[in-house]
């Protein structure tokens, strides 16, 4: 569904990604665990095209992507829930919501109607976000922005989803939520690529696994042999 | 051997650094100075005085568009005011020359901060829409006030001498130069220090500015005004210039070109001031000539490619490549039209769109980039970090209260953020701050460190009652804070974010700082924020502009900063949020060790284990309310909190 080959991207002149290769097959979930700093993030957003990647190549389900504009990507089906919530401050809950199906609703009428189905379904995920629907985003709590931002990339009816630290910031009770969500997403079948601090949990969600450090894929395999891995355990399962 | 060689080679950098760039000041500036000498044309001298006078109107106009952000469209009515000051001052007072061009530099000052005071509260367009009146209006009423100003007709003045001694044209613009290259050193003086730093500052995160004991207000208005100063003394020197003074020559038009001069020589930068005066003096004549247009049309062609070539990787296509197709069309455009002249607004506006899509950093940042590899120019070596106990000092705690917090209330609207809460703090405690998403414990530290202004309650650190709604009034206090959002100063180096938080380091008066004094001062505060990014595991990160440095690294640097402030209190905002299990240890330690040094800490934080390990005592908040407080295995057992906010099964706890 999702393959990265060679992948190499940063920032101005310092190169972060020394080649990433990964692949994520349909209805799968693949957690990537690593240090801070260690590419995770950046792979993300070569991937969904908020940065240029400099060389290899992204491909959406069998169709090459890498160059593109980040909108157009989002029209193939890849949705992508950014480190640190980025929700629209000025925006209400649910205008935040309505732009996440932004490319698949009409334009000027009806598509508040169009969208209530999807717009339900959220809701029923997140009650606190219908509780506050007509707020403004940029008032919530750190946690109910990061539902938010679930929420929205949830909207576009994603085949692909790129979840980077959905728990991020998130009370426990709230992160165990999290995880029942992950669990939904994977039984809707919906392919998921996982990036979250909590690795243990993590594991126990994913069906493959990449471990990076300093730019690259240097682990690969399946949750149960990575349990098992005394330099998984060592690093990063504490 | 080693070591002796690496100590020779950072000597030998930087003396070559030291040597390129002031010889290439000193190299300019005599060129500038010998150039009336060599070409004996009054009408190139004229160009020469003009672009003296506009470099220090440039310089001005620098501060408050490229250091502080703001779109400033009022630079042309200070200089217009400073010209009329003078003017006026040697036609009525019978002031001497350099009297009334303090008096302009005194008008600009003054009237700068008057401005300053009331548009400043503004941001974006409404700063820029507020900037526009005021240059209308000043033109207006230049227009109207014909008693003194002669109105439309205009002002004819004579220049007076300078003490017995009258001056040609020659000598006039030598003192222009001489007037240029005070502004040179005093500004490039005030950039380096603190004040440089914190102009940056504001323009990146204003709130952290103020939590960082730096009064975003103050140095916002103390910026404007510099600018406007030194526009009104180019207004002065332009008076005496010129001779001649009418209130057309101060309109909008002239406004757009000063502004394509700061952006097409480049912002933030002395050199791209003078780099961008010396172009729009000398536009209007290549303009005149068709086959010199020709040639800048090529030359700008040609630039763009290089610039888009060295670019290409990281920006979209129709990004790298419109500032060439802009060239593109002034070539032809140069090669097809009649007169060039005519065409002339249509020539700036594509220069414009090339430079602000192709070299963000104008021509000078291109300049720079290109002689730096060239000559190799390393940049200048960090100094070796301070003893941590000097940055540091290790207190005594007693555990007596220093926060108490009492019926704090903190209400939006209707909805209850805060309702009614009161616990203590104890010196030497890490006192932890827990609660669900949404339960209020944000609202609260952002109310005890002066971000909200309580609804009601009290708040009393060392027994004294801290200043309400005030960041910048609580920075002072002695409580620092991180952010949970993290609010860096993205376009400063990690080392610089330090820095400029340090306290108790600047003390240096302005007008010794001006006249250079405050090196050492300045070399001492690097040292001191090094021991601090050491402290936090940063100091390979101490060049990197902040906002490349990773999220975690980010996380510390946040706390790094905040230490800087040497505080009694520290709060930490959801320190470990997002840090991946390596990071979290490495945290815990780090906390550790602030908390050895004696200073007391409030957490905020959602990982248990954190928590745990870490705290004292435990507040839990929900819904506003304080539903339980003790030791973290009191609150860990108890049942309100597992059900509001532990859940039933722990996740990785």
């Amino acid at each position: 569904m999702l393959t990265i080959e060679n992948l190499h991207a940063g920032y101005g002149n310092s190169e972060v990604l020394h080649g990433v290769s990964l692949k994520v097959a349909a209805g799968t979930v693949v957690a990537l665990i690593g240090a801070n700093g260690a590419g995770k993030t950046t792979t993300m957003r070569a991937i969904s095209g908020m940065i240029q990647p400099t060389q290899g190549r992204v491909l959406l389900n069998g169709i090459a992507v890498q160059g593109n504009t980040g909108a157009a990507i989002a029209q193939l089906g890849l949705a992508h829930s950014p480190e640190g919530r980025k929700v629209f401050g000025p925006l209400s809950v649910e205008d935040n919501l309505l732009l996440g199906a932004y490319s698949r609703l009409p334009a000027l009428f009806g598509f508040r109607k169009h969208a209530a189905a999807e717009l339900n379904r959220i809701y029923e995920l997140f009650p606190r976000l219908h509780e506050r629907k007509n707020q403004v985003a940029g008032t919530l709590s750190g946690g109910e922005q990061q539902m938010l931002s679930i929420g929205r990339a949830l909207m576009a009816q994603p085949k692909v989803m790129l979840l980077d630290e959905p728990s991020m910031g998130l009370a426990p009770v709230l992160v165990q939520e999290v995880f029942k969500i992950i669990r939904q997403l994977k039984a809707a079948g919906i392919t998921l690529l996982l990036v979250e601090q909590f690795a243990r949990s993590a594991l126990e969600v994913a069906d493959y696994v990449y471990v990076m450090e300093h730019g690259k894929i240097v682990l690969e395999g399946l949750p149960s042999e990575m349990n098992k891995n005394e330099r998984v355990l060592a690093a990063y399962l504490g | 051997m080693g070591f002796l060689a690496a100590r020779l080679r950072a000597k030998f950098n930087m003396w070559k650094r030291f040597l390129l760039i002031r010889g290439t000041e000193l190299l300019i500036f005599s060129l500038l100075a010998a150039l009336p000498l060599l070409v004996n044309s009054s009408y190139a001298l004229g160009l020469l005085t003009l672009l003296a006078i506009y470099a220090i109107l440039l310089i001005g106009l620098d501060v408050s568009v490229g250091y502080l952000g703001q779109v400033n469209l009022g630079h042309a009515a200070f200089l217009a005011l400073g010209a009329y000051a003078a003017a006026l001052g040697v036609a009525l007072f019978d002031l001497n020359l350099l009297t009334a061009l303090l008096v302009s530099l005194l008008v600009g000052l003054i009237l700068g901060a008057l401005l300053a005071i009331p548009a400043l509260r503004l941001e974006g367009p409404q700063f820029a829409l507020a900037t526009l009146s005021f240059s209308a209006l000043t033109v207006i009423t230049l227009n109207e006030l014909e008693a003194w100003t002669g109105g439309a007709q205009g002002l004819q003045i004579n220049r007076p001498p300078l003490f017995n001694w009258s001056l040609d044209a020659v000598n006039f613009y030598w003192l222009c130069l001489i007037f240029l290259g005070l502004v040179w050193v005093l500004m490039r003086n005030l950039l380096a220090s603190n004040w440089g730093r914190a102009f940056e500052a504001l323009r990146d995160s204003p709130i952290a500015s103020d939590a960082m004991g730096v009064g975003v207000y103050h140095y916002k208005i103390a910026a404007f005004a510099i600018g406007a100063a030194l526009g009104g003394l180019a207004g002065g020197l332009y008076a005496f210039n010129f001779q001649y003074l009418q209130p057309q020559s101060f309109t909008y038009e002239l406004m757009v070109i000063l502004l394509l001069g700061v952006v097409l020589g480049g912002r933030k930068n002395l050199w791209g001031a003078l780099l961008g005066a010396t172009l729009i003096v000398l536009l209007p004549n290549l303009l005149s000539n068709r086959f010199t247009f020709q040639m800048i049309a090529a030359a700008g062609l040609l630039l763009t490619i290089i610039a888009a070539q060295q670019s290409r990787p990281h920006k979209q296509p129709f990004q790298t490549y419109a500032p060439v197709l802009a060239m593109a069309l002034m070539m032809a455009g140069s090669l097809l039209a009649e007169n060039i002249e005519d065409w002339r607004k249509a020539v700036f506006a594509l220069l414009l769109f090339a430079v602000v899509l192709g070299l963000p950093d104008g021509l000078i940042g291109f300049i720079t980039r290109f002689l730096s590899q060239l000559f190799r120019i390393a940049p200048p070596a960090l100094v070796a970090a301070s003893p941590l106990d000097e940055v540091l000092q290790s207190k005594l705690t007693h555990g007596e209260i220093l926060l108490k917090v009492s019926n704090l209330k903190c209400y939006f609207g209707g909805i209850k953020a805060v309702d009614d809460i009161s616990f203590d703090v104890h010196s030497g405690h890490i006192h932890g701050l827990i609660g669900p998403n949404g339960s209020g414990k944000s609202t609260a530290i952002n109310v005890i460190s002066g971000l909200y202004r309580p609804t009601a309650g009290a708040l009393l650190l060392h027994g004294k009652a801290l200043p309400h709604g005030s960041l910048y009034q609580v920075a002072r206090t002695g409580i620092a804070r991180t952010f949970q959002n993290l609010q860096l100063f993205g376009e400063l180096s990690a080392l610089e974010n330090v820095m400029l938080a340090l306290k108790d380091t600047y003390r240096c008066p302005l007008p010794l700082l001006l006249l250079g004094f405050a090196k050492r001062e300045e070399k001492r505060a690097q040292a001191d924020a090094q021991a601090l990014l050491a402290l936090v595991g940063l100091t390979d990160y101490a060049r990197t502009t902040a906002k490349n440095i990773p999220y975690g690294a980010q996380r510390f640097l946040e706390i790094a900063r905040a230490l800087a402030r040497k505080p009694d209190l520290l709060i930490l905002d959801e320190p470990a949020a997002g840090l991946a299990q390596p990071d979290v240890q490495r945290l815990i330690a780090m906390i550790k060790h602030i908390h050895g040094r004696g200073i007391t800490i409030i957490l905020i934080e959602h990982h248990m284990d954190v928590v745990s390990e870490l705290c004292d005592v435990v507040t839990v908040l929900d819904g506003g309310k304080i539903i339980a407080q003790g030791t973290p295995d009191e609150v860990k057992r108890d049942p309100q909190v597992i059900e509001a906010y532990l859940g039933s099964a722990h996740v990785d706890h």
